[in-house]
């Protein structure tokens, strides 16, 4: 009982983190649970075969730490599922790094853009490297009305369209249905 | 019922029920979770050894979740998937975990692993004791992989995961055994279509290419269009409702140009067009549309302005007769003689002499005359004011809430061979294929070319192995062979190829990532195998984002790579 205290004791204040990592509100609990962290989580993983065995009673007492120190209504699942480690935090989160900033996930461009400085050699295939090239062809031009092939374009609002009927649908539509038209064919630019 | 209406299903999910796990899941050895993460939909379920392998993966379910009804009132918590019903109500408080085809959330990612374990009834305490095979993006960032590892291996606690590419798996599945060696895989998935060479059982990399559309990308392509076609019904036209058009009304044309000549025709139109009936909704009949109404509209603003103003005019013509009135009494007294009254009448009507009273007189007895008529007039026009509308047009209530699908069927899936009609400037995949192809010697290209195989959800349009047989006949040399296969179940085929590739190497330590090899080289390691992404042992610094860590690495750079990935 006595070697529980002190690993009761690590895994208490990683589950002050876990919860700042679901009310990012604080800094003194992001400070606090940063800190304590970044010492444990190598025990933690060393610790992670013995922790199993009482995470069961680490997970209830935890339940009860977190409860006093929330400063808000915790919004916990029903009750905690039984086959994950409740004390785990993502580190890519970010969210008791530097304080407030940086407290969302990266998106892919910008995961794209750090993974281009990385030392690729000439050959290495990687997530951008395997983009399709740009077409060599022209490209066919068709009617943004009907789909139908399009010889002519209207000079007034660049829709292309193919029949008579067509161009009189074109002049009488609405200025935002032909904004429309032409944001889908991504030809919206005022470059003339 | 008309001929080619067709209504919408605008189906319901059914919420998971959580499943025992059942003897299957306890063998001897850990069973090992399959789990095909896809950014459509994710597939989870047991990879069974034993004589019956199992009927398909337990769950399927969207790769979404939403936070309940209301915001954030901490009741429930977010629903993922299945749990969610239809869509469409929640469409924009939707979250995925994907960014195109990579998870980059994995906080949400956690969410869908934790419904998947526990509706899959995973009961092991404290970890998930299972060896677990997952999906993952073609040539994914290392980024990405080592967040996923983290999240397995740290939250989790399994004892060993293997990667491997969605589409490889459903090329070993549906290829004979001995005869995989090589071919060439087109895979049309909901975020990107990817095209890659196989050769002897392995993926060659390098010339691997990806092309940013897929099924996701032309069901917003459908919207648009028919939102600009028909702007009356915007809310009514939902990507739920798009995605049902391009399952059961599209398909790919075998040559586009010729096609469309077929479409102009009106008979070939009236023929082919599918009319989409939405469901009745009155608010749409609003008075900015029917021009009946309008008339209706504006006879009754032209009634009330004729009532308004003989009204008035009466009243004028009242006081105007009174006022004459007045004044003739008063040029009464100054006929009578009695002066004084005559003055004092004068003053008090603020007038100087006889003479303008007199002129003023007149005037006031020509205004009344006039003010008399004109009412005659009015009555005389209101009691023959018959409303002589015009003939109305006959309304087809029905048509009106009909969407007429028609050269919408072939355009919507044609954007990844012709992906100019959405403004991207890739290649499509004719010629992408045929770039593909180039970089190789003859003889390769002749063997990748008798073995092309077509799987992932977005390959399931009626036409599009005819339409792949009719471009490789176009690039190819004349008279020389080639062979398209279709997957024979294009959407679950890659977890059935996940599920007989961990049962084939459930005990060839080779192919799997154990907890150790996490700790030692890190979550980016990938050990290879006949179905997984190339590694390159690139390391990246951990991600430590805790203050202290990040201090020490900044000071020092990491092992390999150092500038780039740390996160400050």
């Amino acid at each position: 009982m006595a070697a529980q205290i002190p690993l009761v004791a690590a895994t208490s204040t990683p589950g002050i983190a876990r919860n700042s990592k679901k009310r990012p509100a604080s800094p003194s609990h992001n400070g606090s649970g940063g800190g304590g962290y970044g010492a444990s989580k190598k025990k933690k993983v060393s610790a992670s075969g013995f922790a199993q065995g009482i995470s069961m009673d680490a997970m209830s007492e935890n339940k009860m730490v977190p409860s006093e120190l929330s400063t808000g209504p915790v919004e916990k699942a029903a009750k905690p599922l039984p086959f994950k480690d409740p004390n785990f935090v993502h580190s890519g989160h970010g969210g008791a790094v530097a304080g407030k900033k940086n407290r969302t996930w990266k998106n892919l461009k910008q995961i794209l853009a750090s993974e281009r400085a990385l030392p690729w050699q000439l050959n290495d295939p990687n997530y951008f490297s395997i983009d399709a090239p740009p077409s060599f062809k022209p490209a066919k031009k068709y009617s943004d009305v009907s789909g139908l092939l399009a010889n002519y374009t209207d000079p007034q609002s660049k829709l292309r369209f193919s029949t008579i009927e067509e161009f009189s649908y074109i002049r009488r539509l609405p200025s935002d249905v032909v904004t429309g038209y032409l944001a889908l064919r991504k030809a919206t630019s005022i470059v003339p | 019922m008309a001929a080619n209406v067709y209504l919408f299903r605008d189906a319901r999910a059914a919420p998971d029920p959580v499943l025992e796990a059942g003897p299957v899941a306890h063998g001897p050895q850990p069973v090992p979770l399959v789990l095909d993460n896809g950014s459509f939909q994710a597939r989870a379920g047991w990879a069974c050894p034993g004589p019956d392998p199992g009927p398909e993966p337990r769950l399927q379910f969207r790769a979404v979740c939403a936070r309940g009804r209301g915001g954030a009132r901490g009741g429930a918590g977010p629903q993922v998937g299945n749990a969610l019903g239809s869509l469409e109500p929640l469409r924009w408080m939707l979250r995925s975990p994907f960014d195109r085809n990579v998870p980059v959330n994995l906080e949400l990612q956690e969410l869908l692993l934790d419904y998947s374990f526990q509706h899959l009834g995973v009961s092991s305490q404290g970890c998930v004791d299972h060896p677990i095979v997952l999906t993952e993006a073609v040539c994914n960032p290392l980024y990405s992989r080592q967040m996923m590892s983290e999240l397995l291996f740290e939250c989790y606690g399994i004892p060993k995961v293997a990667y491997g590419i969605d589409s490889l798996f459903s090329f070993y599945h549906n290829m004979p055994k001995k005869a995989v060696s090589s071919g060439l895989i087109i895979s049309s998935g909901y975020q990107c279509t990817h095209i890659l060479p196989i050769l002897d059982g392995r993926l060659d990399a390098k010339n691997c290419k990806r092309i940013n559309l897929g099924g996701s990308q032309a069901a917003g392509y459908l919207q648009r269009l028919l939102q600009l076609k028909y702007p009356g019904h915007l809310a009514a036209i939902t990507l739920s409702r798009m995605e049902e058009i391009l399952q059961e009304h599209s398909y790919i044309a075998e040559d586009y140009v010729e096609e469309l000549q077929k479409w102009r025709c009106p008979d070939y139109y009236e023929n082919n067009v599918h009319k989409m009936q939405l469901p009745f909704s009155s608010k749409l009949l609003g008075s900015t549309l029917t021009s009946e109404e309008k008339q209706e509209r504006r006879q009754q603003q032209l009634r009330r302005l004729q009532e308004l103003n003989a009204r008035r005019r009466e009243e004028k013509l009242q006081l105007d007769q009174e006022r004459l009135d007045r004044l003739l009494y008063v040029q009464e007294l100054l006929e009578d003689g009695q002066m004084d009254q005559f003055h004092k009448a004068l003053i008090e009507l603020n007038m100087d002499s006889p003479e303008e009273l007199q002129s003023y007189i007149q005037k006031l007895s020509v205004a009344v005359e006039q003010a008399k008529q004109k009412i005659l007039q009015a009555e005389v026009n209101l009691e023959v004011d018959v409303v002589d509308s015009k003939p109305e047009p006959v309304f087809n209530l029905a048509a009106y809430h009909q969407l007429f699908v028609g050269t919408e069927r072939i355009r919507a899936p044609e954007i990844i061979f012709q992906p100019s009609l959405i403004g991207e400037e890739q290649a499509g995949v004719a010629e992408t294929l045929q770039y593909i192809l180039d970089r190789y010697p003859k003889d390769t290209q002749e063997m990748l070319v008798q073995n092309v195989f077509l799987t992932g959800g977005n390959v399931m349009y009626p036409g599009m192995k005819a339409r792949i047989e009719k471009e490789l006949l176009a690039m190819r040399p004349f008279q020389s062979s080639f062979q398209v296969h279709l997957a024979l179940n294009p959407v679950l085929d890659a977890w059935y190829g996940a599920r007989d590739w961990a049962l084939d190497h459930l005990n060839d330590d080779e192919a799997w990532i154990t907890r150790k090899d996490y700790e030692e080289k890190g979550g980016e390691f990938l050990r290879e195998h006949c179905a997984s992404n190339v590694y390159v042992p690139i390391r990246l610094p951990k991600q430590a984002s805790r203050s202290s860590e990040a201090q020490a690495s900044i000071k020092g750079p990491g092992p390999g790579g150092s500038g780039a990935g740390e996160q400050a």
